[in-house]
């Protein structure tokens, strides 16, 4: 990928990769096979969650590129960040320059909307951010950025979110999470 | 760019009047090339607009984004309308993952190999 800018930044036990490059949906194989390989080998995360995470990556930049940097020359970031056994974040910014370009509010109340949708009513295209994202996502936030772009930011995290937020309002007890890959997620809360 | 091929065989069919063909689509499905390989599908379903099945075999297939599902789900409901059947065969695990989270798999059968897609596609 000659176009393309890549950044590598790590503090304590964050990592931080930035990737810059052309909208052009020719690079997306490599951004993928990229992506396969970070989280199955920086992360603690199973490889079906690398293949979803692959597929979420793709939508998202799919997304930045027909929709927020549609013009000649433009370009697109990807950070990634990842959090050692905590989560992974990933980050996708478009320049604002698409022909129907949408606030991070109006793009937010769409997924919303397509998330419900039934199969038969999408059509071609809209399951992406809406079915693909936000259902292997933990978080999926929209933001406005200075240069007039969006932001959208996922989280996923290596346990239950839920769970994490119970353990750190609990005191004098000591929480054990389980949860699989892709399966139930079971707490247990020992007295201590 | 990501690459794909889809190959076409026609099944012989017990049932005067029916079509059945085999899609075979090898390598990727994305953004770069989803649209020009769809046409070819397109194509085959506009030369034979009634009583046409369709089996997909996908066991070479190793990505498929959002838009090429949804284009599944156009071919789905083109085919079924009009007196035919659509089912897949030898999906990948993810590849399987990607179309159980926007719900296909509800929809549409899935079988391992290609003998039982052709046999559950010809007693229909």
């Amino acid at each position: 990928m000659d176009n393309t800018k890549t950044e590598t930044t790590t503090e304590s036990d964050i990592t931080r990769i930035t990737i810059t490059l052309p909208t052009n949906a020719y690079f997306m194989s490599g951004i993928r096979d990229f992506t396969l390989s970070l989280i199955k080998n920086m992360t603690d995360f199973s490889e079906q969650w690398a293949y979803r995470f692959q597929s979420v990556v793709d939508e998202l930049c799919n997304n930045a590129i027909e929709h927020g940097s549609a013009k000649k020359n433009e370009e697109i970031k990807i950070i990634f960040l990842t959090k050692e056994r905590k989560y992974v974040e990933i980050m996708v910014e478009d320049s604002g320059t698409g022909p129907k370009k949408m606030t991070a509010l109006e793009l937010s109340k769409l997924v919303d909307q397509r998330k419900n949708q039934d199969y038969t009513e999408i059509g071609i295209r809209g399951r992406g951010l809406a079915k693909i994202v936000a259902e292997w996502t933990d978080e999926l936030k929209f933001e406005d950025i200075e240069n007039g772009g969006i932001r959208v930011r996922i989280k996923k995290f290596l346990n239950d979110p839920e769970l994490e937020k119970d353990a750190s309002q609990l005191q004098g007890q000591q929480v054990v999470t389980g949860r699989g890959p892709i399966g139930p997620t079971e707490k247990i809360v020992l007295e201590t | 760019m990501a690459q794909a091929t889809i190959s076409f065989e026609e099944v012989p069919s017990n049932v005067p009047g029916s079509l059945v063909k085999i899609v075979k689509i090898i390598g990727q499905l994305d953004e770069s090339n989803v649209d020009e390989k769809a046409k070819e599908i397109y194509a085959v379903l506009e030369a034979n607009p009634k009583n046409l099945s369709l089996i997909f075999d996908v066991t070479g297939l190793e990505y498929m984004n959002s838009k090429s599902v949804g284009y599944l789900t156009d071919w789905y409901q083109k085919v079924t309308e009009t007196g035919g059947s659509l089912v897949v065969v030898g999906a990948k695990p993810n590849i399987y993952d990607i179309l159980q989270v926007v719900g296909l798999t509800q929809l549409i059968n899935f079988y391992q190999t290609l003998d039982e897609a052709k046999f559950a596609v010809m007693k229909k």
